[in-house]
């Protein structure tokens, strides 16, 4: 099986560990991780998103046909990209409009869109493509680990098109993915709610973000947890670096150190925590890590 | 009370029956104007009604309900808070908490002020023509509501009503030419905003919005800076019973106000980064050393290792006309300013 691996920009430009946990994963599991050479942003939903459709499509288009020319399904493990390239294939294959319409863009760029591969999300691909067995085979040491499981918004929702969950508010995927590592996913209070980040807010009204994150914060920490897991690196960054700013801004001291699953998996397999980069992150993971390895 | 009790009961199964049944029926709302005269008559008289009666009970318990809520805003600062309309408190205060008791009608009973059961005994009525169920009810609350004396009580001044000069019927052919014709099909049930994690802490009101684009309010729309309060989560549009394309209609009103020049500069920023990078987040020297530590390439294999193809984005972005419409400076890399 092979992949085009849809790198994005917070990932790989700030979280580098959760690009490496993920090529140390597939190469376990066997299947090979294609680089979408001279791809660039999704782009990113909240701004061209809100400011042009026509340039946002033409931009995520132009990355698909990058994975439609390889022959090989997209791989993103970011919501935000998952959400921009899965609702603009879904758009152009949907509507022969919309796809003339981009396809005359792209031309002058000397590129088509076909609409021949499927948008997939990393979690998705590991629960579908993978398995429960085969990813339980992988983990050496059963993590000991209290965890949020915070699912994000575009990885699951609209419903009516994407599909992985029939129902985005109430779903299980992440929680059984994060189980067979031997950690627990436990309930929290409005555990759907968005961590406040996205829609181009953060950028434009960090206030307001910030006030998003403290209630999901709150949440978890009256739950009892040891640790924040996500699949989106722009969740992930509001739920780290976010975290510091909720503490300076409220004078609070919550101390949730933030995992995407890509990590979580790497320290089940024996990965250390300097090459998933824990150490380059704000809040210290260092107490969970030891925790969920018994030292 | 009983009677109120008896009023909130028809009005809870006829909200059922029609959920259940005509869902695909789109001839509800097909004619806008109508429908937006309707509503603009019924605005003015719901506040009428709400002061005449004057039961101070009841406004206590809301002033209450607003605040609690508020509360977990206090710390919130807006950058540019532009009101729509002025003293447009009282009407909003008056719309929220019906919004809120709208969405328990079916727990709380017995705390509902009159005022919104008759609320929704009307909207309730302009979409259901067609039923069959008893109207004895709707026509008492009819009766209530014409009552000459309160309309004279009415806290809106003419020049505050909403009329034909105020609409764009442009405005609204935009959505549905974009394939939003779902625009339509809102009756205005409010799950939307009691589902909306932003309208909890912002004065972010997307059902309001959604009326808005419907009626062509253009300029209320696109140049409340509340619209930019959306983070896209989708958990309106999840539980929407009409399975209206909310986040697509808040999308397409703020690609209008982006167009008319509503758009904050650390956005245009990010097109910036995008246009001189690639990408939103670029990579750093810090993330640079980082990689190269833990044996990924130093630089990733994107437009950031490929100039031709930044060359692509680039051109795209000069296609579409988006270096234009941020104000994008090919000669400094940043905005024209």
């Amino acid at each position: 099986m092979e992949i085009a691996y849809f790198l994005g920009c917070i990932m790989n430009n700030r979280y580098p560990g959760v690009e490496k946990a993920t090529r140390k994963l597939f190469e376990a599991l066997d299947i090979e991780l294609k680089d979408m050479e001279g791809a660039s942003c999704c782009p990113a939903p909240g701004v061209f998103g809100s400011f042009d459709e026509e340039t946002w499509a033409t931009i995520a288009a132009r990355n698909l046909t990058i994975a439609e020319d390889m022959g090989a399904d997209i791989m993103t493990e970011c919501n935000g990209c998952f959400g921009s390239l899965f609702e603009c294939n879904h758009m152009l294959k949907e509507s022969e409009e919309k796809k003339a319409e981009i396809n005359a863009n792209l031309a002058e760029i000397g590129r088509e869109y076909k609409g021949t591969i499927n948008v997939k999300h990393f979690a998705q691909i590991l629960r579908d493509d993978v398995g429960f067995e085969k990813l339980a085979s992988l983990i050496e040491k059963p993590l000991d680990l209290n965890v949020a499981v915070h699912y994000g918004c575009h990885f699951l929702k609209p419903t009516q098109t994407i599909g992985i969950e029939e129902q985005a508010e109430n779903p299980s995927i992440l929680d059984d993915l994060v189980e067979i590592t031997g950690a627990k996913s436990v309930d929290y209070k409005d555990k759907m709610m968005c961590c406040g980040a996205g829609g181009g807010l953060r950028s434009r009204d960090l206030d307001v973000t910030t006030s998003f994150t403290k209630e999901k914060l709150d949440h978890m920490t009256e739950a009892g947890v040891d640790a924040i897991v996500n699949v989106c690196p722009f969740c992930h960054l509001q739920f780290d670096q976010g975290q510091v700013e909720v503490n300076e801004k409220y004078g609070t001291d919550f101390a949730l150190p933030v995992f995407h699953l890509a990590q979580l998996y790497g320290l089940a397999m024996g990965l250390s925590p300097e090459e998933l980069t824990f150490d380059a992150q704000r809040i210290d993971a260092t107490p969970a890590i030891k925790k969920a390895l018994g030292e | 009370m009983i009677i109120r009790g008896v009023f909130s009961m028809s009005i809870v199964n006829r909200l059922k029956s029609l959920f259940k049944g005509d869902k695909e029926e789109s001839d509800v709302n097909n004619d806008v104007s109508n429908t937006s005269d309707d509503v603009q008559v019924t605005s003015s008289k719901k506040v009428s009604v709400n002061i005449s009666k004057g039961e101070k009970e009841v406004s206590i318990e809301k002033t209450e309900t607003v605040t609690e809520s508020g509360d977990k805003t206090v710390d919130l600062t807006f950058k540019k808070d532009i009101k729509p309309v002025e003293d447009e408190a009282a009407e909003e205060a008056v719309e929220d908490s019906s919004e809120e008791i709208v969405e328990e009608v079916e727990v709380a009973e017995e705390t509902e002020a009159p005022v919104e059961v008759e609320e929704v005994a009307e909207e309730t009525e302009t979409v259901d023509e067609d039923e069959d169920a008893p109207e004895e009810d709707v026509e008492e609350v009819e009766e209530k509501t014409n009552d000459k004396e309160r309309d004279k009580m009415t806290l809106l001044t003419d020049k505050e009503l909403l009329t034909d000069a105020n609409r764009d019927p442009d405005f609204t052919a935009e959505f549905i030419d974009a394939g939003i014709e779902t625009v339509q099909h809102c009756f205005q049930c409010g799950t939307c905003s009691g589902s909306c994690p932003s309208g909890r802490r912002t004065p972010y009101k997307v059902r309001q919005i959604v009326r808005k684009c419907l009626l062509g309010l253009k300029e209320e729309v696109i140049t409340d800076d509340a619209l930019w309060m959306c983070t896209t989560c989708y958990t309106c549009q999840e539980r929407c019973l009409r399975s209206v394309k909310i986040v697509e209609i808040i999308k397409k009103a703020r690609n209008i106000a982006a167009h008319a020049g509503y758009m904050a500069k650390p956005h245009k920023m990010t097109g910036v980064f995008v246009m001189n990078t690639g990408h939103g987040v670029p990579i750093n020297d810090a993330t640079k050393a980082l990689r190269t530590k833990i044996g990924l390439s130093e630089i990733p294999p994107t437009t950031h290792a490929f100039p031709e193809a930044l060359a692509e984005v680039q051109k795209i972005c000069k296609i579409t006309g988006f270096d234009e419409l941020i104000g994008y400076d090919e000669e400094t890399g940043g905005l024209k300013e």
